[in-house]
């Protein structure tokens, strides 16, 4: 806001822009209380928890986190940073190979092929789901990590070519016609040219993509059963029913389990926004 | 000749591993579901039976299938509501600059926060936060002598389904105030110093110049918030299981409990179906917006 309307500002107006603000602050407050309550009572003890709930923790005990963590958050951990990372990379290669052939090469059926693809965006995983799991069983691959990789990618692949097509378009064509006059062939345009020049959408891309498949869930029940393949969105759930009463650890857990998105969201946040904002989907 | 030939097939090579991932792992999946919907099917027995539209015959008779989708209209109202009309005025007020930047900045992240949680740590942290008498709400109503409005949240049929849509839209609104606000900052900000010039107020900038600017914006995130609202499983089946007595079902849960715990695997192939339907007539809708740009 300028001085100048500042300045002029009535009373009532004042009492507009207070109320405004007073009104943002409890917003605010019921959006972020609930993670601060979360991580308070991750340190305290159960009893002391609901006890004391406003509270901070009388001593700050860390030793939930050990036991979270020996209690299997670990393991959980490992797995959905396996298929995190596994699944993200094959999104990624394979939706920029994708958008690069229906930007930047002679294709026939061009559009019928771009809808294909975006096509699947708009099948919900709920509806796959009976046929998948019988998939997933008759390939042998239940109860692994194939079981998540696979399905992940293929459901990730029409958002993920969608963003990286709509950054590719804006590549002057040029360039790539450049390239074949000088003897170059597709592959070598879409490693030493396209690739390259979308490293900023691929960054976001990856960031979406990882971030999706970290947090999914419905897969993640129906497509693995043993503790040692659980990713930590399923893991959490025998995590709790395992836990219940001893609530403190069970949210020491929760910690965890968030702080690693956490961390790349704060650190990432700009990549992150602009490439949800850009794809305007959940 | 072989470069040639190369360069011709090239670009169906790149295009090849996700054609087929997709057609292996999401279409024929999804029409494979059709065809299951009409038999009477389980795990444990292996031979199936061709039943014709007999699952959707009990499907629309059933009670519960109707209460499903009548939670999941109530879903789609409820995040209109707030993902689409109050995040658009929030969103509003936070680009108008009323507060400086830094003030901005910190609410747009606090409200955004929510929306990275994983949805199980979500639905754990507010099934503790609805705990009767213990949890912060009670505990709230309880310190400012309102204890009479309060509930078993998650156990009595009449409260549990309002209390579960409430969680989703406590994380996905700042969502969508972000998103929103993008769509505002992209209006031309010389339209709003012609109107202030004039001595429009706020509130007359917000509607004669926002809405219709971020107008295409609203409607393709109005879709997606009915899509979301009509796919929804996740949230509700940590929180509650559809329970208690099937007073928050969704079609979603509905579904995975006829095939994964009933084992009555045609019918729920056939509310899959039904799932299907009306995410497709969303989604066509949303497709047909987004080729626009």
């Amino acid at each position: 806001m300028d001085k100048l309307s500042r300045q002029t500002e009535t009373g009532s107006e004042r009492a507009a822009r207070y109320g405004t603000l007073s009104l943002f602050w409890i917003f605010a407050l019921v959006s972020i209380y609930p993670m601060i309550w979360l991580t308070l009572s991750s340190f305290k003890s159960s009893s002391e928890m609901f006890g004391n709930s406003w509270a901070l923790p009388q001593r700050w005990r860390w030793e939930n986190y050990v036991a979270a963590w020996d209690y299997g958050v670990s393991q959980y951990l490992i797995s959905s940073v396996i298929v995190t990372v596994a699944s993200t990379a094959i999104i990624v290669i394979l939706a920029s190979a994708a958008a690069y052939a229906l930007v930047a090469l002679k294709l026939r059926g061009r559009a019928f092929l771009y809808m294909a693809i975006l096509g699947g965006s708009i099948l919900p995983p709920e509806v796959s789901l009976l046929p998948l799991f019988r998939t997933v069983t008759a390939l042998g691959i239940y109860n692994t990590y194939w079981a998540l990789i696979v399905p992940y990618v293929a459901f990730g692949l029409p958002f993920t070519t969608f963003l990286i097509r709509a950054y590719m378009v804006k590549i002057p064509l040029e360039l790539a016609e450049a390239a074949e006059m000088d003897g170059a062939g597709p592959f070598w345009t879409f490693w030493n040219v396209y690739l390259p020049l979308s490293r900023p959408i691929l960054a976001s891309a990856a960031l979406i993509s990882a971030m999706r498949v970290w947090n999914e869930f419905i897969f993640a029940l129906t497509f693995v059963e043993s503790e040692s393949v659980k990713t930590i969105t399923i893991g959490m759930m025998s995590f709790a029913n395992a836990l219940r009463g001893d609530w403190a650890v069970m949210m020491a857990g929760m910690v965890i389990s968030v702080l690693p998105i956490f961390v790349v969201f704060l650190v990432l946040q700009r990549q992150f926004i602009g490439g949800l904002t850009q794809g305007a989907v959940k | 000749m072989k470069a040639q030939t190369m360069r011709r097939i090239a670009p169906y090579l790149f295009l090849f591993p996700s054609l087929l991932l997709l057609i292996s792992f999401v279409y024929a999946p999804a029409l494979e579901n059709m065809v299951y919907s009409l038999f009477s099917w389980s795990s444990v027995r292996i031979e199936s039976r061709f039943v014709g539209l007999d699952n959707y015959r009990e499907l629309f008779a059933s009670q519960i299938f109707w209460r499903a989708l009548v939670n999941n209209a109530l879903y789609a109202v409820i995040s209109i509501v707030f993902q689409v009309f109050f995040a658009l005025v929030i969103a509003a007020v936070l680009v108008a600059g009323v507060f400086g930047p830094l003030l901005r900045n910190f609410f747009r992240t606090a409200f955004f926060l929510p929306s990275i949680l994983p949805v199980t740590v979500v639905g754990l942290l507010w099934q503790l936060i609805y705990q009767p008498t213990i949890g912060l709400i009670d505990q709230l109503l309880f310190a400012t002598g309102l204890q009479s409005l309060s509930h078993v949240w998650l156990g009595e049929e009449a409260t549990v389904m309002m209390s579960v849509i409430m969680v989703s839209q406590w994380q996905w609104t700042g969502y969508m105030i972000v998103l929103f606000m993008v769509a505002i900052q992209a209006i031309p900000s010389d339209l709003y110093e012609a109107l202030r010039m004039e001595g429009a107020s706020r509130i007359q900038q917000f509607f004669y110049i926002t809405v219709p600017g971020v107008r295409e914006s609203t409607l393709i995130l109005a879709i997606i918030t009915i899509f979301g609202a009509f796919k929804v499983f996740d949230i509700i089946w940590v929180m509650t299981a559809g329970g208690p007595n099937n007073a928050s079902e969704v079609l979603g849960t509905h579904m995975y409990r006829s095939a994964f715990r009933n084992d009555v695997s045609g019918y729920a192939a056939a509310v899959a179906t039904v799932i299907f339907f009306i995410t497709l007539a969303v989604g066509a809708v949303q497709i047909r917006l987004q080729r626009q740009d």
